[in-house]
């Protein structure tokens, strides 16, 4: 029986199409997703051939001037890519993954926009998430709405209902064939993603790919739902869509348009300009006052003692620090209104199961804007460090050769936050039981109905 | 008189539509949705044009409170420039989100304009928005769909279709009347929009209407409601022809899945993967190397301005610097900056036209798809598409550029060409000149500029007209009863 009804299944011509579809996408997707880490290596491979050839270029013309060479030299960081964020682009092809600072005030070069091509940002990345969140629904809801009205519109329903012993067992073997064909896709689609895209068989993959599987049957408990309701094919596709519509267009969208209006970011304009004055205008301030102000931040470099050099890189830097030290609060600001901006969506999400998987998916290939925060705060971090190492060499004018320019090396930040499975899986759980509980409850009334 | 016939079909198409339980609730979930549009969009607008307000008055009170300095220190103080958001970027959000608002301008520097929505998103926002132009492109067809599947289908189905076409209805009269029919109920959801958005519009204008904005407005509403009767002509076509309701309502599902979902992405993902672009690295990178070849002016020994010096020297029969006219180094810093404004701006054009180059596919889809013939049509009149921001961008430049050369002008002039001594008073001069620079103030873009820009998508306008004209006209030959 379950041969003929897998046959039957496989040989309607409207599967095939779809499937091939799938697959063609899919496989589309991961060429995306290889071109997407080809291209982070190239921007890697530039920045490493820029640093090199800059520094020792620099350190040439400025060899005399510490503090002159270190008014120029750009520091770069880098936001790994690891082979998952090919699977889930999400956020990365918005922000930098390549962070190059001058140790001057950091606030106005860590929210430096990356280059992009804002119609291909627009329209989305065909990534692997989308092929999956968007597409394979899709599938699950042609395959399944007509599974039962089809039969009976064509007045076949009521001998199958006659023929078989365990009616309800049958329907479920209805649904677990198109279950097994669309999770052979999904699986030879990720088989092919970890070769191409020569993804690591670690945890964060395989919760990626249980995330997947369990994304999958929420949609089928849905469409089981539905088909427990009993109503026509033409009606169970509009609901079936509907729902789908509501799951990926509209709840979504309103709820970024709330979140936009809820938490707009003015403090972003309010750092920058913050920033600019608070270098700025100590130009025209006392020196004595803002090198005092300097020292209060950092105490060590008062002991060294002053030497003579053309310009006062002491004051200048302090200068410098300063424009940070007074946008501290505006800066603050900002990353908490981001930091809620977050949490919000995602405490959201939880009910949403689709933006829910999303945004966990997106974490797990450490490409959305949990990353994004932690990599500027890395970048924060690594500024700061420049600075300290560099300060007392400027201050003392050290030597520009007795550094090693060539041999700088790029910093890279490997975001390793721990991501628990009952977070990622736990909501899904929930959606699937729901949707299958009540499918099943309310076929236990009206699957006998003819 | 001549129209009787269709007029009875149209009303029955109508009535059909509004006994219908789905129907209503249905429309009455898009109709929140349109004003759940409208009004956040009306906030972003507001919030965003005030901040940028605020901040660009403040920018401007900081440059102006200046005490007298140097003018080279007044032109690394810079500038900002906030970009506002176009009026009718209430209707469409278009790329907004994924547009940087804010820029530092300064010299020697060409900075990018940063603070985008999508930058401090939590990537809900690829999800997309919901702006009035989202729910009549995206949603408003879909339900024209389910409301027309059944138009033609279902009579053929019931009978019913025999029996019109024996009391003599031709086909013409049968199709237009079902179209006309469905455009009379798309109008009853459109007709409120249109009226809405021409009251945000007029608001948001604070009564200073001009004859551009008029004509943005008028032909976005215009386009919009050619756009919809396509849906409804489609609806109707594919009904015509399909033998069961199920079979066109499956197919026209499909075929707005393909529209709006699958081509547009599909498009733009080939533009991207034929065309790559530069990583922001190389890009400035490459500007860089080009500057250095043709001068440093930070590099003493750098041959370009050696030469220049040594013509100086000439021309003024001097023998130093120190003894022309004139102060030497704002003169080398004026060329600099030409220079590499010239260099950063050609390089600029080059990336440009990789863009366009990206964005070929899906523009030239638009004679496949009319969601992509509306969508870049609707941002380009809204003032929300890439060559507004684009706009934005070459004045904010031309400002930063004539900013520069100002302050290095008046270096020119009024600073002594001697270096000063240990002991001497810094050379400035008077805070004065700081009113000298006026401010920067954007001047959007002229309509004339959406007509160069969205040819593709005007002409795929007229193409989609003709097509479903010549289509219906000779589905009104072949089409059978049954």
């Amino acid at each position: 029986m379950i041969r003929l009804a897998f046959t039957n299944f496989i040989r309607s011509g409207g599967v095939r199409i779809g499937l091939v579809f799938l697959l063609t996408v899919g496989i589309t997707a991961l060429l995306v997703g290889k071109q997407f880490s080809q291209r982070q290596q190239q921007s890697l491979s530039d920045v490493l051939a820029f640093q090199q050839s800059d520094f020792s270029r620099q350190a040439a013309i400025h060899h005399d001037d510490m503090g002159l060479l270190l008014y120029y030299l750009k520091f770069s960081v880098i936001n790994q890519t690891r082979p998952l964020t090919g699977l889930s682009i999400g956020q990365r092809d918005v922000n930098a993954a390549v962070q190059s600072v001058t140790i001057r005030a950091l606030e106005g070069q860590k929210y430096d926009a990356d280059l992009t091509n804002p119609a291909n940002l627009l329209l989305g990345n065909v990534d692997f998430s989308f092929v999956l969140i968007y597409l394979f629904p899709l599938l699950i809801i042609a395959f399944t709405y007509s599974i039962i009205s089809d039969e009976k519109e064509n007045g076949t329903w009521s001998m199958v209902a006659v023929q078989s012993q365990h009616l309800f067992c049958f329907v479920g073997q209805l649904f677990a064939i198109r279950l097994a064909v669309l999770l052979a896709v999904l699986l030879i689609i990720s088989g092919l993603a970890i070769s191409v895209l020569d993804i690591p068989l670690d945890s964060a993959f395989m919760l990626f790919l249980a995330t997947s599987v369990g994304y999958m049957l929420f949609w089928f408990s849905v469409c089981f739902w539905v088909t427990s309701l009993q109503r026509s094919s033409s009606t169970n596709a509009m609901l079936l869509l509907g729902i789908w519509l509501a799951l990926l267009i509209v709840l979504p969208a309103a709820l970024n348009n709330y979140l936009m209006a809820r938490y707009p970011v003015p403090e972003a304009q309010a750092t920058t300009l913050a920033q600019r004055k608070g270098y700025h205008e100590k130009w025209d301030m006392d020196k004595t006052a803002t090198v005092e102000k300097f020292y209060a931040h950092y105490p060590q470099f008062r002991q060294i003692p002053a030497v003579a050099m053309p310009t006062d890189w002491r004051w200048y830097y302090a200068m410098q620090q300063l424009g940070d030290d007074e946008s501290a609060v505006q800066a603050g600001e900002l990353k908490q209104k981001l930091q809620q901006r977050e949490a919000s969506s995602r405490a959201i999400a939880r009910f949403i199961p689709t933006l829910h998987t999303q945004l966990q998916l997106s974490e797990l290939a450490r490409s959305g804007l949990g990353n994004q925060l932690r990599f500027l705060e890395y970048t924060t971090r690594f500024h700061e460090k420049m600075r300290l190492y560099f300060y007392p060499k400027i201050f003392a004018n050290a030597a520009v050769s007795a550094e090693n320019w060539s041999s700088f090396r790029v910093d890279t930040f490997a975001d390793s936050t721990p991501i628990g499975p009952v977070t990622v899986l736990g909501p899904l759980v929930i959606f699937i039981s729901l949707f299958a509980g009540l499918g099943w409850y309310r076929f236990r009334q009206t699957i006998y109905q003819l | 008189m001549a129209l009787r016939i269709e007029k009875l079909i149209a009303r029955q198409v109508w009535v059909t539509a509004f006994t219908n339980r789905a129907f209503l609730w249905l429309s009455l979930g898009i109709g929140l949705l349109l004003t759940y549009a409208a009004v956040t969009g009306w906030v972003t607008v507001r919030q965003q044009n005030a901040t940028g307000r605020t901040y660009q008055q403040q920018a401007r009170q900081d440059w102006l409170s200046n005490p007298d300095k140097h003018p080279h220190r007044m032109a690394h103080y810079g500038h900002f420039a906030f970009r506002p958001k176009a009026p009718l970027s209430v209707f469409d959000f278009g790329m907004e989100s994924f547009l940087g608002n804010t820029i530092y301008l300064e010299a020697h520097k060409q900075n990018s304009v940063n603070f985008s929505e999508a930058g401090f998103s939590t990537g809900l926002l690829r999800f997309g928005e919901i702006s009035l132009a989202m729910v009549l492109q995206l949603l408003l067809p879909l339900l024209l769909f389910f409301l027309g599947f059944g138009t033609i289908a279902s009579d053929r189905e019931t009978g019913t279709l025999k029996l019109l076409l024996s009391q003599g209805v031709s086909w013409r009269q049968l199709l237009a009347g079902k179209t006309l029919g469905l455009m009379a109920v798309m109008l009853t959801l459109y007709g409120p929009v249109m009226l809405a958005t021409s009251a945000l519009w007029f608001r948001l204008l604070e009564g200073t209407i001009g004859a551009d904005q008029t004509i943005r407005l008028l032909l976005l509403l215009g386009a919009h409601f050619l756009y919809l009767s396509f849906f409804c002509v489609i609806a109707v076509l594919v009904s015509a022809r399909s033998q069961t309701a199920k079979t066109a309502l499956v197919s026209l599902i499909g075929l707005w899945l393909m529209l709006t979902l699958v081509l547009p992405r599909a498009s733009q993902a080939l533009g991207s993967y034929l065309y790559p672009a530069p990583s922001k690295v190389k890009f400035l990178a490459d500007i860089q190397t080009d500057v250095l070849k043709e001068g440093d002016s930070h590099n003493p020994s750098d041959p370009h301005y050696k030469g220049l010096k040594d013509s100086l020297l000439m021309a003024y029969q001097v023998d130093s610097v120190q003894k022309l006219p004139f102060n030497y180094s704002g003169f080398v810093m004026a060329e600099g900056e030409k220079i590499s404004a010239h260099l950063y701006n050609d390089h600029f054009q080059g990336l440009l036209a990789i863009y366009d180059q990206q964005n070929r596919f899906s523009k030239a889809m638009a004679f496949v798809d009319p969601y992509l013939a509306i969508r870049n049509l609707s941002m380009a009149l809204s003032g929300t598409d890439f060559a507004s921001y684009v706009d934005f961008q070459q004045q904010a430049e031309q400002y930063r550029y004539e900013m520069a050369q100002t302050m290095n002008d008046l270096q020119i002039r009024f600073i002594s060409n001697r270096k000063p001594g240990p002991t001497d008073k810094p050379y400035q001069i008077d805070r004065k000149y700081w009113q000298k620079l006026p401010e920067f103030t954007y001047q959007p873009m002229a309509v004339g500029g959406v007509f160069r820009h969205e040819f593709i998508p005007l002409l795929a306008f007229v193409f989609w007209v003709g097509l479903l004209l010549v289509v219906a006209w000779r589905l009104t030959k072949t089409l059978k009863a049954v």
